[in-house]
């Protein structure tokens, strides 16, 4: 694998955090208790992704991956998917607020072409559409 | 669709670099699994965000990976390196 000689999508940041509405993104394999978990069973991976809500109860995520060792995740979700965290930084005023949607998708992948093109742009269109997220925290495992 | 600006954190550092992200973080030593540090360590899961956050708005190099140390995150683990081909 080579260095990505693709430009890098830069979009600029011009606004205050304490007016910013964030998003978060992962690719820790995180959804809701009650969502249907990623396909783990399938060595191509899965190209799935769950909308998490914004009032989510963080007792309700779970992690489906086989790819990176989740227990820290598991006993508290912050770890690779900071929600409280980021209610803490709202509260205190860091930043504007939680955007309406977040993410949660598994990014183990054999389907490299498919994740890029497809899944990744379908997220952002998520995101872009009624999230009101002003911009995106991204994480992995 | 105008684009978002985003911020990556990663654990990663050199796979996350192969891509090129706009803009990202390596809390240096946090092993996979611990992007914003061990679990209960609320203030400084605090730290990491607020300083993953604030690089939106700082002049960083576009696809370029920036370290940050954290001491209070306590043992440090090596991150996964790239296999060169050939």
């Amino acid at each position: 694998m080579t260095i990505s000689r693709k430009c890098v999508p830069f979009t600029p940041f011009e606004r205050e955090l304490s007016k910013t509405t964030i998003a978060i993104v992962t690719a820790g394999g995180v959804h809701l208790k009650d969502q249907e978990p990623f396909n783990i069973a399938d060595e191509l991976g899965d190209l799935t992704y769950r909308e998490i809500p914004p009032d989510v109860d963080s007792s309700q995520l779970m992690v489906t991956h086989h790819h990176y060792d989740h227990s820290d995740a598991d006993e508290d979700i912050n770890v690779v998917f900071p929600i409280d965290v980021l209610r803490d930084l709202e509260s205190e005023g860091f930043i504007g607020g939680i955007a309406k949607k977040h993410i949660g998708y598994m990014g183990y992948t054999m389907q490299l072409k498919a994740m890029y093109e497809g899944t990744a742009r379908e997220i952002a269109n998520e995101i872009d559409k009624g999230s009101r997220a002003d911009a995106v925290v991204l994480t992995g495992g | 669709m105008k684009g978002i600006p985003t911020v990556l954190i990663t654990v990663s550092p050199e796979v996350s670099a192969q891509m090129r992200p706009p803009r990202a973080l390596y809390p240096k030593g946090f092993k996979i699994g611990n992007s914003l540090g061990r679990p209960g360590m609320r203030d400084l899961q605090k730290k990491v965000l607020r300083e993953a956050l604030e690089l939106l708005s700082q002049n960083t190099r576009p696809g370029e990976v920036v370290t940050i140390e954290y001491p209070e995150y306590g043992e440090q683990y090596e991150p996964p390196r790239v296999k060169k081909l050939g």
